[in-house]
């Protein structure tokens, strides 16, 4: 008997782009911004760099945990095995903040990328940022979905001409790099710590491949994919650091669209209108495989009976429709406040924060399920698992506390006050609302009843009559 | 552990259900997919076809490349046609495991939950 053949499968370039698109959002160039406030004159790749190798033992763990568990439900399969079901239930929800607040921030980058290159004052991007998530909402409730193919090209255009741009940006400033091997210069190791956890925010969201590990045609492309994904990551966002550093000024990199001006420099207003379309290209994978990422998720858990069963409602395409929507309109208001404060750092700061705290959980279930799961066929192992898995503990714990604490290089708790709030709500529902979810959905179980009909009793074997018993001899 | 008659014999209810369905067929437009059901603990395979809105009766083997492979205990299998097993739960508990795309994931198991509670 041989397996079956998938008609449709994704090969290791999908899986490369998907990784490389999903974490290369809008949000990627003022993080990158943003982090060459925290080290000295163009040594921001050594930063990136740090957080590259930091993010390979992110890799470990999800290359690990996806092998055990390759479905797009892994992420409440392994939590759900390695601590309480609550706690997991907590951290899950919590996480998934991350989705919105990058489908949040995507949507005010280009909102405000689009207004400034009109031209218009910063107001018009409210107006634009509401048309973008309402498209992207009425294209996910008709269940339209970027095929594979369109992904690619998107995401390699994204990443290729950003590239082009930075070079080219940093060849015409006819200036030799500064302290390109001194990001301590003037600065402190503290300095070049947050420096790290942003840096870590560069690659957040590539691990949301494993998402697609039902449809995968070599399992194994998952890891090599991420792998690829991560080294192509390190490669761009390095170059857009140094080329961010070396060319814009203190005004420029604090903007809300530091590309444009990156840009300007490298190929003139045409250079300009060139990365405003590269914005608007990072949105399609944001806004696809984030709305469809995260609404799904929420439809499965509330199917499962974790979540409201309102969540789990569909349309006549099989979408789940209030999760989509509530999505939209959570991005909405957080994009909206977002403009009207100017507070893009602080997103920065809470996505940074949530991913290096996901990055220390995944560290965490790896080194626990080597010990409740040890037999569990592992195709992919992180080396070393128990000490590289609890320094990634220990290390993307301390990230994410350093992450939350500070906004554009001056002590924050807003970040902090932002993560508290989320996890808060969580916590209040998964303590107080399940319980009562749970046993709404058992006593509309009980009160279905079983359909299947039961199977008839197993007729014992008749006993011979006493007449032929054979008798004794 | 469920014998194959009993899987066809839930399958044959579950399929009236889903053809009668009219919110359901709205659901399946252009939805023409082949899924495969493989059974771990019996070895059985089966083949179901979604084609104009329509499931057809349930095939014997699983020869022909497939859009989904579902694969669960022949007890599941059985349960979840007659509508007694939540798929989603045993799919988040990985006791279910599916191969395909997530849109198909999704539609199949839209099948179950309209089917069952018309939502």
């Amino acid at each position: 008997m041989t397996d079956p053949v998938l008609r449709r499968a994704l090969g290791l370039r999908t899986v490369v782009s998907t990784s490389a698109g999903l974490a290369f959002a809008a949000i990627e160039y003022l993080a990158a911004a943003g982090l060459v406030a925290y080290v000295a004159g163009d040594s921001a790749w050594i930063a990136v760099a740090t957080a590259g190798l930091l993010a390979l033992v992110a890799w470990g763990c999800f290359g690990e945990l996806n092998g055990m568990f390759p479905t797009a439900a892994a992420i409440r399969l392994y939590m759900k095995r390695s601590m309480d079901d609550r706690v997991a239930l907590i951290i899950t929800f919590t996480y998934l903040t991350t989705i919105v607040l990058v489908v949040a921030a995507d949507a005010f980058i280009v909102g405000s990328a689009i207004a400034h290159v009109w031209g218009q004052s910063t107001w018009v991007a409210g107006p634009v940022i509401a048309v973008l998530l309402g498209a992207a909402v009425a294209s996910n409730l008709r269940g339209v979905k970027v095929a594979g193919g369109v992904q690619d090209i998107a995401t390699y255009l994204v990443l290729a001409t950003t590239t082009v741009v930075a070079v080219t940006a940093l060849v015409r400033s006819h200036r030799a790099l500064r302290f390109p091997l001194s990001p301590l210069h003037g600065h402190t190791p503290g300095d070049f710590l947050e420096a790290v956890a942003l840096g870590v925010f560069l690659f957040s969201a590539f691990e949301w491949v494993t998402t697609s590990a039902e449809e995968v045609r070599r399992p194994p492309d998952i890891h090599r994919g991420m792998l690829i994904a991560l080294g192509v990551l390190v490669l761009v966002c390095s170059l857009i650091t140094v080329a961010m550093s070396h060319v814009l000024d203190h005004h420029q990199l604090v903007s809300a669209y530091p590309q444009l001006f990156l840009g300007h420099a490298a190929f003139g207003p045409a250079g300009l209108w060139l990365m405003a379309v590269i914005t608007a290209a990072t949105a399609v994978n944001t806004f696809n495989g984030g709305f469809i990422t995260a609404s799904r998720f929420i439809y499965a858990t509330a199917r499962e009976g974790s979540l409201p069963p309102l969540l789990a409602r569909l349309n006549d395409r099989a979408v789940p429709w209030v999760p989509v929507v509530g999505l939209g309109a959570i991005s909405l208001i957080v994009s909206l406040v977002v403009a009207a404060t100017g507070s893009w750092a602080v997103l920065v700061a809470v996505g940074a924060a949530l991913e290096a705290m996901i990055y220390a959980v995944a560290a965490f279930c790896t080194v626990r399920l080597r010990t409740r799961l040890p037999d569990q066929p592992r195709p992919f192992g992180l080396p070393a698992p128990r000490l590289v898995g609890v320094a990634g503990v220990v290390v993307f714990g301390g990230l994410a506390v350093t992450a939350s604490v500070s906004v554009s290089n001056h002590f924050n708790l807003v970040p902090l006050v932002v993560i508290a709030v989320g996890a808060g709500l969580a916590c209040l529902y998964v303590l107080v609302v399940l319980p009562r979810v749970q046993a709404a959905e058992e006593a509309r179980r009980a009160a279905r009843g079983r359909r299947r009909p039961p199977r008839p009793p197993v007729e014992a074997p008749a006993p011979a009559p006493a007449a032929e018993r054979p008798g004794p001899t | 552990m469920a014998d194959r008659a009993e899987i066809v014999e839930a399958y044959a209810d579950w399929r009236t259900r889903c053809n009668d369905n009219e919110r359901l067929r709205r659901m399946l437009r252009g939805w023409d997919r082949v899924v495969h059901l493989v059974a771990t603990d019996t070895g059985d395979r089966f083949t179901v076809v979604v084609a104009d809105q329509r499931l057809a009766a349930l095939a014997d083997g699983a020869e022909a490349v497939a859009d989904l492979v579902v694969t669960a205990t022949s007890e599941d299998f059985a349960d979840l046609f007659w509508g007694d097993l939540n798929p989603s739960e045993k799919y988040m508990s990985g006791e279910i495991t599916l191969a395909g795309a997530q849109e198909d994931v999704m539609r199949l198991d839209a099948m179950s939950m309209v089917a069952f509670l018309d939502q």
